[in-house]
């Protein structure tokens, strides 16, 4: 540490593994190919007192957890495939360790869609992504996981299975237990199935990419309270930051992601707006069809995640930030404050109020540039979660921030669930 | 406890005394006359006296309730406008009654951001009334909005018409500020920040009918009214063609923000009820769907809906030439339910779902439950998501009518269940669908959810008897001795 001989080429440490790097694996690797086998392996391990750390395609391995060590890795990769998917009704029933390609892929051959579009789409599963409540921009039009679950199979600690929701897409009958699982990072039971809710494949996809110089960004900020003001209706509206520009259009600027997938009237339509409505000097670009689909393909892999072998002396770091919509804003302009050295790519929904911030650079700058984040966003009642973090820096930083006022109702509802903290202990906010 | 000092008149409850201390003398009801009017919600067939009726003015006295009511074993439970359909604020214990409708205020409004803030006991069309002159609207819309309350709502996760392309209430709700049962206030997602890290208490809280904790304070989403909406009317002769053409336009790709659908007798009903529109008298079935959005495209769906109707054989089908016609459609459609005061002394309103796909079996499974029970039954219901109201058609005077009738509801939804469906969509299990639960949920799911209400409300005090079915197994049975005991 502390060297500035930084190598050109960031060079792969093979003799790190990712289970050193990342943390959360078991000492032993357990793959059930049945829910029964599943509920076999919890049920013993939950008498034996044994601890078992979740884990679905492994791209979240870097996320939360400061246990060193735990008896089993149950890996729900080798559970996969589609249950049952009602075209007629919209709605699918996945098994928990399909990737989220693999389901996209199958019902894209009947024209519909799961709409959420979380990273790693190739590598992190359904289950995975039900648990950490991954989502991505286009949340601003078709929410988030705990709108699109409506059930899941769920086998609890000591083995029990229960059935959350319904297959119907409309349902009040008892607590909606859904909410309980979806971003509980695995730590009240495992998901094996999980239904969802489905959309129709839009007929257009288009993306409008608005681009000014820094020190117009408060035009962008401008444009977005603009168009959310308008009856105009985009799926996204996503504020990148210059590195992250640079990175992804090649363009020195901040850029505003604005996109649109309706029929293609509408695209047209609601592209010729932000046109007419452009900030003055603003270099838009406009891409279609296959073009946008390959650009959020990119876009969807950029950030390192617990498959991406840590890059020698440096280190990196993704903080998830929730705030009010048009904090986004304030906060990536505050973001400029972050000391020289660490690199800083950001995105945030004007829409939608999540941001994230990938950070890479020595690491003591990280740590500051974490809190400095946390702070600002903790200003404006907001939150910064770290979502990826090598293992030796997760003691040191609180992943997960400050407790809630109401932290003992997460910890009643563990205690009624996992009492012996089985599954993912301390993978979750408050040592959980 | 009882008073004993002699007076002329006998001493009020001590109880009483105490909640007067806390809102004041003005705002306590607890003679009985005062306390008729809250015997029943909704859901009328069941009816319970309370031991008072509250009307708090603030979270803290509230908060100062619930403390009270908790350290004293008493039940309570909240109560908005009283219009839910299964029963939830029917006081089965002599609950005080916390109601909320003096906390009738819009907070604050933010545009900028697309949030609003709401005691529980605003109503949810004004709301929607509040900020429709900046082009905005709440999305929920359940059938009563023009006097359900939000905070009814979201102890509800109410529905409506246009939950099938915007969701329910759940949907809506970005923050909480909520009393729990023990009288301590907590705030979920104070500035109405998604996705706060920690399990999904807001989630839990939401639908749970009351039984978790009392919401005093609700930040909401509101959205920007759509740039265009257009209107579809379609009679058919078959009712089963009205139902494939429901999934016919679901299939295509279309994602109407409403798909209503009505059987002979519901249309019977709305045309002698106050907002008759003409709907023809030999029709089997009418479908209403409404799509919105970006006004250049939905002509386009419109005209593919028009011809899903005449691949359906559907014998007329229009689109709304006014907003005043568009207007009437509506009106006619969400007086439905009361409309059928007009052809029945009394009715039983259910709420099954079921995959949309089933629909056709499903319905043909209703009208032989009819038959069955030689009572009518009227559907009325939100078509595209398989959300089914029965409207079951008796006259209480009868003798044995009301058991005859409540014996077909849960026969519709069995039959709701039996597809893979739901026991309820939108208006709650209450004390409705309590034992029908069990149609829906195994024993040990139906524990797994107690043990949740254990966490929040471990004494059952707050809206005791409400959702779950009666006791069978030990744990319960162990659990209801203690209680007992306790309240001795």
């Amino acid at each position: 540490m502390g060297t500035k001989e930084v190598p050109q080429e960031p060079r792969k440490d093979t003799s790190v593994s990712l289970a050193d790097a990342f943390g959360n694996r078991g000492a032993e690797v357990l793959t059930p190919k049945s829910e029964e086998e599943i509920a076999e392996i919890l049920q013993k391990a939950n008498q034996e007192g044994k601890k078992i750390a979740v884990e679905g395609g492994g791209s979240k391995r870097g996320y939360g957890g400061t246990k060193e060590h735990y008896d089993y890795t149950l890996s729900m990769a080798g559970n996969k495939g589609v249950v049952e998917h009602k075209v007629g009704d919209m709605t699918v029933t996945v098994r928990a360790g399909t990737t989220i390609t693999e389901l996209q892929d199958f019902l894209q051959e009947h024209n519909q869609m799961i709409s959420i579009h979380p990273n790693w789409p190739d590598q992190a599963t359904i289950g995975g992504v039900i648990a950490a409540n991954e989502s991505g921009p286009k949340r601003l039009k078709y929410g988030s996981a705990r709108d699109l679950v409506i059930g899941l199979r769920v086998v609890y600690p000591d083995g029990e299975i229960i059935r959350t929701g319904a297959k119907v897409v409309k349902n009040v009958a008892g607590y909606d237990m859904n909410k309980l699982f979806v971003g509980s990072m695995g730590t009240l039971g495992v998901i094996t199935e999980v239904t969802m809710k489905l959309r129709p494949k839009p007929k257009c996809e288009s993306l409008v990419q608005v681009s000014v110089p820094e020190e117009k960004l408060q035009d962008l900020k401008d444009l977005a309270v603009r168009v959310q003001d308008s009856m105009i209706e985009p799926v996204s509206l996503e504020l990148l930051n210059t590195a992250l520009s640079k990175k992804i259009i090649n363009q020195e600027a901040y850029t505003l992601l604005i996109a649109f997938e309706d029929v293609e009237k509408s695209c047209r339509y609601q592209e010729e707006w932000i046109y007419k409505h452009k900030p003055e000097g603003a270099d838009v670009e406009v891409i279609h069809q296959q073009e946008a689909h390959h650009f959020w393909k990119t876009f969807k892999n950029l950030e390192p995640s617990g498959l991406t072998a840590p890059a020698f002396e440096e280190t990196q770091a993704v903080i998830k930030i929730g705030s009010k919509n048009m904090d986004v804003y304030e906060i990536m302009k505050e973001s400029a404050g972050i000391e020289a050295g660490v690199k800083v790519e950001a995105h945030g929904g004007l829409g939608h109020g999540i941001s994230y911030y990938t950070l890479s650079g020595p690491e003591r700058k990280v740590i500051s540039a974490i809190q400095h984040l946390r702070r600002t966003a903790e200003e404006k009642k907001g939150y910064a979660i770290v979502k990826h973090l090598p293992y030796h820096l997760r003691d040191e930083i609180d992943v997960w921030g400050k407790k809630t006022s109401y932290f003992f109702l997460f910890e009643g509802i563990k205690r009624t669930i996992d009492p012996k903290n089985t599954l993912n202990h301390q993978r979750f906010i408050g040592g959980i | 406890m009882f008073g004993s000092k002699k007076r002329k008149k006998p001493q009020r409850d001590p109880h009483i005394n105490k909640l007067i201390e806390i809102v004041g003398e003005k705002e306590v009801l607890y003679e009985d006359a005062d306390l008729l009017s809250y015997d029943c919600d909704g859901f009328t067939v069941h009816k319970a006296m309370p031991k008072a009726v509250v009307f708090p003015a603030n979270t803290e006295e509230v908060a100062a309730i619930v403390r009270y009511c908790s350290t004293n074993n008493i039940p309570f439970l909240a109560r908005g406008a009283g219009t839910g359909l299964s029963g939830g604020a029917i006081p089965l214990n002599r609950e005080v009654i916390i109601s909320l409708v003096k906390m009738k205020h819009l907070l604050s409004v933010d545009y900028e951001n697309r949030q609003a803030v709401v005691q529980p006991g605003f109503v949810n069309l004004k709301l929607t009334n509040s900020i429709s002159d900046k082009g905005y609207y709440y999305a929920p819309d359940p059938s009563s909005q023009y006097v359900c309350t939000i905070g009814g709502n979201v102890a509800e996760n109410a529905g409506g018409a246009h939950c099938l392309k915007y969701g329910v209430t759940t949907n809506h709700i970005l923050g909480l500020e909520v009393v729990l049962p023990n009288g301590e206030i907590i705030e979920i997602s104070e500035a109405g920040v998604p996705d706060s890290p920690g399990y999904d208490v807001m989630g839990l809280l939401t639908g749970s009918e009351g039984t978790l904790g009392v919401v005093t304070k609700i930040t909401v989403r509101i959205l920007k009214n759509p740039e265009g909406k257009q209107t579809v009317l379609a009679y058919f002769d078959h009712i089963e063609d009205g139902s494939r053409a429901v999934s016919d336009i679901i299939s295509a790709g279309i994602v109407p923000a409403a798909l209503e659908m009505m059987d002979k007798t519901a249309i019977e009903g709305v045309e002698a009820g106050a907002y008759p529109v003409g709907h023809p008298d030999d029709i089997e079935a009418l479908l209403l769907i409404e799509v919105d959005g970006i006004k250049a495209g939905i002509s386009e769906q419109i005209e593919e809906i028009l011809n899903v109707c005449r691949g359906r054989n559907v014998r007329e089908v229009k689109v709304a030439e006014s907003e005043e016609e568009r207007g009437r459609w509506w009106a006619n459609r969400k007086t439905g339910f009361g409309a059928m005061g007009a052809i029945s002394p009394d009715y039983l309103v259910q709420d099954g779902v079921i995959p949309r796909s089933r629909l056709p079996e499903v319905l043909e499974n209703i009208y032989e439950i009819s038959r069955e029970s030689g009572l009518r039954i009227a559907n009325i219901f939100h078509a595209g998501d398989g959300n089914l109201h029965p409207l079951i058609l008796f006259d209480s005077r009868k003798p044995g009518e009301t058991e005859k009738a409540l014996k077909a509801g849960t026969a519709c939804l069995k039959a709701c269940s039996d597809v893979g469906g739901s026991i309820t969509g939108e208006h709650g299990v209450g004390i409705e669908k309590k034992e029908e639960m069990r149609f829906v949920f195994t024993d040990e799911e139906l524990e797994a959810q107690i043990k949740i209400r254990e966490v929040f409300n471990p004494d059952d005090l707050l809206n005791k008897g409400k959702l779950f079915p009666t006791p069978s197994r030990c744990m319960d049975v162990k659990k209801i001795v203690k209680d007992t005991v306790a309240v001795q």
